[in-house]
């Protein structure tokens, strides 16, 4: 009956409201009390931008030890990019102390140990090998063949570890476009999402891009994910295994309806706006007036005048025609099908627009609050950073890097909360070749006289 | 296979008339042949690798090789949401074995068809009964069962399914099963093994926690988009085209959040798998909100607002950090092009120079324009998309990605629905493929993580009509007899 018996912590936990229960689970803050989930799985990152290097960053953030490889002295090209060239952190690496890191290679790195070198070189290659042997897995973003050029495929690795997991990740994979390169962007152009999203043309818009590098983020999280389910079936096996992974394709798998919708019945869905094609009432519309006129930040000043409103449930839309004074609107479209046909839902979301043209984004979300339906602003950055919600969850907060000092950081924690085995963010990126020592020396055992001889070649 | 078609495509016009009944079913041509491909190989001496790597990870040998999760037993039970479908649809095609427990009246979502269009819907082939095409195509490998978790039996049945469970996914509202006593907290007490993942829109916890309307709706995307900063720095600039016609934040064409928020949950869920069975053996409970996961990867954004208080704006079909990096209006639609280092930057200038010399005097001989960091400052990416898009305008896409292509340049036009499944590449892979379901064919998009040398996920089948699996599923996992099965149904439990 030992097992019965429970603790009075335990017995408390029970009875505890739901959120309060939660709130103790998660205990945002206290991460570094908590063991890590990948312990002891090494994966080695031979990548750049944003899409591989995410793939190897979700694992180092929920446990792994990642090694990420950079060409001497360059870096990641991703290093030397940052939003309208403005955010800096120094130095690149200890030869080019006036060159930083830009913002743009944030987050795609986070707790990783960084090396250098350049295996091109033959007498590189079998310090390579050491570190395969080693190691669990490895993701790399080379065109297809180079590696195998190198003799650094799986082709080979797998004769040198046969536990060896082998991830490629690019723009077209094997067949025609096999060399083609790719960019995050090229994947939202190429597979559907540009086409799918913005104001429609008799609204007066354009394909519009996701503000983010979504395609890169979201094909690495995919690769992650195939990574982890390789390693499952190699505790299994004893065998890994090599992935090739193409990111163009993730958003035609993104699409929803789209592509059987286009095999079925040859409609080809076309952009529909802030509205959305199977509800309504349930878009963003734009009000007469901003929450703060008088701010400085345009972003502020001229935008904060979007609310997000949903009321596509029968007695959900009746309230909204009632109290925006639509009730003609409510007894025309009574029906959910009928209301979301397409003239219905321009009709619609002008009626509403028209009578928020005298309010403010705030009148309008609290209208509707105060009625029981659904809304909410459309939030910019400072106030989703200033959202209690998001603070309290630990999803946005200020960590201290151990070089960079204060970083206002969103990443690794806002991904998902795990009650035993949390993510964590130790650091978000450190100098090119800031491990080189730990790694050359204390984990491959070559002298520290050998390690100055590649750093004076620039090998390392 | 279709007959090869003799079809030139100079431009969008030349498509449109390809999407016509009489022409499909898909594919319209033929992908390109093995041949064709070898000698693509050949151009950069790849011809032994690229025939090693088609033999080791080709979709075609995917139904010959082992599952990775094979004997992983899943538990997916929610609403309305995208999120938690798709988590367990990866978990699926991983090989999972995955039972996806809808109300006997059935999930909302599979009534849901693109404005309101019945004809849209596709019926089942036995029963004739209608499901919405979203619903269908994210329910992916998933066994269902109907349960009224609601009552008690439905409750003494889910405990007990889950009793055999190495995961429940749950997207419905915020403390729900746990007040129904069915929750993480209960479970645990009955399988401590157990991975218990809730996957919601912003968090069953906190101040702007998930709710309902006073009518009982749904909280669905995209409201993730719209309270996590995505939406406010996505679209056009009202520089760039008036307010209230076309210059305004943007949401997603698709429930992008709950995607995101999907395939982090399978992430997680696969790790604290790893945690149970390599060290621990014990379960743990996961949250995953849309919100939040798609913040997760809102690039650098709010470590630039910490660092000099800068809001993201919109910026269109540019990116403010890279140049050349963005897509532009042509003839015929859009075209991207993308190259920022010096390398790519003149190859680019020098394809555009050839039809427009004037691109070299104004942008190549802009001593401002010369440094690659400086080239992403506003009024430099105002300057080269402008006269970039005087060269486009005047020629379709086809014509500027061959121009393109020439140099080397990662640029691709904007391609629609249709475009992308006839695609010659996505064919050759294929990207879009064919799988005969309950409702007769259906094209759907193939998982990217289907190309493996040893364990390649894979679709199966897709959505089913509600609680085919109700006998069967009960009777393997739990040892229910059909008569019981029946019982329950009579009570309105199934």
């Amino acid at each position: 009956m030992a097992e019965l018996i429970k603790s009075k912590e335990e017995l408390e936990e029970a009875k505890i409201p739901y959120e309060e229960f939660c709130r103790k689970a998660f205990d945002p803050g206290n991460e570094w009390s908590k063991p890590e989930a990948l312990k002891g799985i090494r994966w080695l990152s031979c990548t750049m931008y944003i899409f591989t290097p995410h793939s190897a960053a979700n694992l180092a953030e929920l446990g792994a030890e990642v090694i990420k490889i950079e060409i001497p002295r360059m870096g990641d090209a991703m290093r030397h990019t940052s939003p309208f060239n403005e955010a800096y952190l120094y130095p690149l690496h200890d030869t080019r102390p006036m060159t930083g890191t830009g913002f743009g290679f944030l987050g795609a790195n986070v707790n990783e140990l960084y090396l250098s070198m350049d295996y091109h070189i033959p007498e590189m290659r079998d310090v390579f090998y050491r570190l395969v042997e080693m190691s669990d897995g490895l993701t790399e973003l080379y065109r297809p063949g180079t590696f195998d050029r190198w003799k650094m495929s799986y082709r080979t690795l797998q004769k040198i570890n046969p536990r060896f997991i082998y991830v490629w990740g690019g723009g077209f994979g094997y067949g025609p476009k096999v060399f083609g390169g790719s960019y995050d962007i090229l994947g939202q152009a190429h597979a559907g999402f540009a086409s799918i999203t913005g104001m429609h043309e008799h609204m007066g818009g354009h394909a519009t891009k996701s503000t983010n590098w979504v395609i890169d983020w979201a094909s690495g999280t995919l690769i992650a994910y195939g990574v982890l389910a390789a390693i499952h079936w190699r505790r299994k096996t004893g065998l890994g295994t090599m992935i090739e992974f193409s990111q163009v394709q993730t958003p035609t798998r993104f699409s929803g309806y789209s592509v059987p919708i286009y095999g079925r019945f040859g409609i080809v869905r076309q952009r529909w706006g802030n509205w959305d094609t199977q509800l309504c009432a349930h878009g963003i519309i734009l009000c007469g007036k901003s929450d703060y006129p008088d701010a400085q930040n345009p972003q502020d000043k001229f935008d904060a005048r979007y609310v997000m409103v949903s009321a596509f449930q029968d007695r959900d839309f009746q309230e909204l025609c009632n109290i925006t004074g639509q009730k003609p609107l409510f007894d025309k479209y009574k029906a959910h099908k009928d209301r979301v046909e397409a003239l219905a839902q321009v009709e619609v979301y002008l009626a509403l627009e028209k009578w928020a043209a005298d309010k403010t984004r705030s009148q309008v979300v609290k209208a509707m609050t105060d009625a029981g339906i659904l809304a909410y602003p459309v939030m910019n950055d400072r106030e989703v950073y200033e959202s209690p919600h998001y603070r309290e969850r630990g999803t946005i907060r200020w960590m201290d890097d151990p070089l960079y000092g204060d970083i206002l950081n969103m990443s690794g924690y806002s991904t998902g909360h795990l009650s035993k085995t949390p993510r964590k963010v130790s650091w978000i990126w450190r100098p090119v070749g800031a491990d080189n020592v730990k790694i050359y020396r204390d984990m491959l055992g070559y002298p520290i006289s050998k390690v100055e001889e590649w750093y004076a070649k620039a090998w390392i | 296979m279709p007959e090869k078609r003799d079809v030139e495509i100079k431009s969008r016009a030349d498509t449109l008339n390809l999407i016509t009944p009489e022409i499909r079913p898909w594919p319209v041509t033929p992908p390109p042949s093995p041949e064709e491909v070898m000698k693509v190989y050949a151009k950069r001496k790849a011809e032994e690798f690229g025939q090693w790597l088609e033999d080791n990870v080709r979709f075609e040998y995917g139904f010959g090789k082992a599952e990775a999760l094979q004997g992983f037993k899943v538990l997916d039970i929610g609403l309305w949401r995208l999120g938690h479908k798709f988590a367990s649809s990866l978990l699926g095609e991983a090989g999972a074995e995955v039972v996806a427990i809808e109300p006997p009246k059935g999930d909302p979502l599979r009534n849901l068809t693109p404005f309101g269009r019945e004809e849209y819907m596709l019926a089942d082939k036995e029963t004739g009964e209608k499901c919405g095409l979203d619903f269908i195509s994210d329910m992916v490998n998933k066994h269902s069962v109907t349960l009224d978790v609601e009552t008690p039996d439905g409750q003494e049945v889910f405990k007990k399914l889950a009793k055999h469970a190495d995961v429940v996914v749950d997207g419905m509202l915020p403390g729900y099963m746990d007040k129904l006593g069915i929750g993480y907290r209960q479970l645990k007490e009955i399988n401590p093994r157990l991975v218990y993942c809730w996957v919601g829109l912003r968090g069953s916890w906190g101040p702007m926690k998930d709710r309902t309307s006073k009518f009982g709706q749904w909280e669905v995307e995209p409201f993730a988009q719209a309270t996590n900063g995505y939406i406010a720095s996505t679209g056009f600039p009202q520089d760039f085209l008036p307010r209230g016609k076309g210059g305004d934040p943007t949401r997603h064409g698709v429930w992008l959040a709950d995607y995101i928020a999907g395939e982090q949950a399978a992430v997680n869920i696969l790790a604290s798998l790893y945690w149970r069975d390599q060290f621990s053996g014990e379960g743990q409970f996961l949250e995953m909100t849309s919100a939040e996961a798609l913040m997760d990867i809102i690039d650098f954004d709010y470590a630039w607002y910490g660092f000099n208080a800068s809001i993201k704006s919109r910026t269109g079909g540019w990116d403010p950090n890279l140049n050349q990096y963005e897509w532009n209006p042509c003839k015929d639609g859009y075209m991207m092009i993308g190259g920022q280092s010096d390398r790519l930057w003149y190859r680019i200038g020098m394809c555009i120079e050839r039809d427009y010399p004037q691109f070299g005097r104004l942008i190549h001989e802009d001593p401002f324009l010369k440094e690659v960091g400086a080239r992403n400052a506003l009024h430099a990416l105002i300057k080269t998309y402008t006269v970039t898009t005087r060269w486009l305008r005047e020629i379709n896409r086809v014509q500027a990605e061959e121009k393109l292509m020439d140099y080397e340049i990662a640029a691709g036009p904007i391609l629609y629905i249709d475009e992308v499944c006839e695609f010659p590449h996505f064919k050759y892979r294929p990207w879009v493929n064919t799988c005969e379901t309950d409702y007769g064919t259906v094209l759907y998009p193939t998982t990217p993580n289907c190309y493996q040398q040893r364990t390649p996920h894979r679709l199966k089948w897709m959505g089913r009509r509600l609680g085919k699996d109700n006998y069967e599923i009960l009777r393997r996992w739990i040892g229910v007899s059909p008569s019981r099965v029946d019982e329950l149904k009579g009570k309105g439990v199934i």
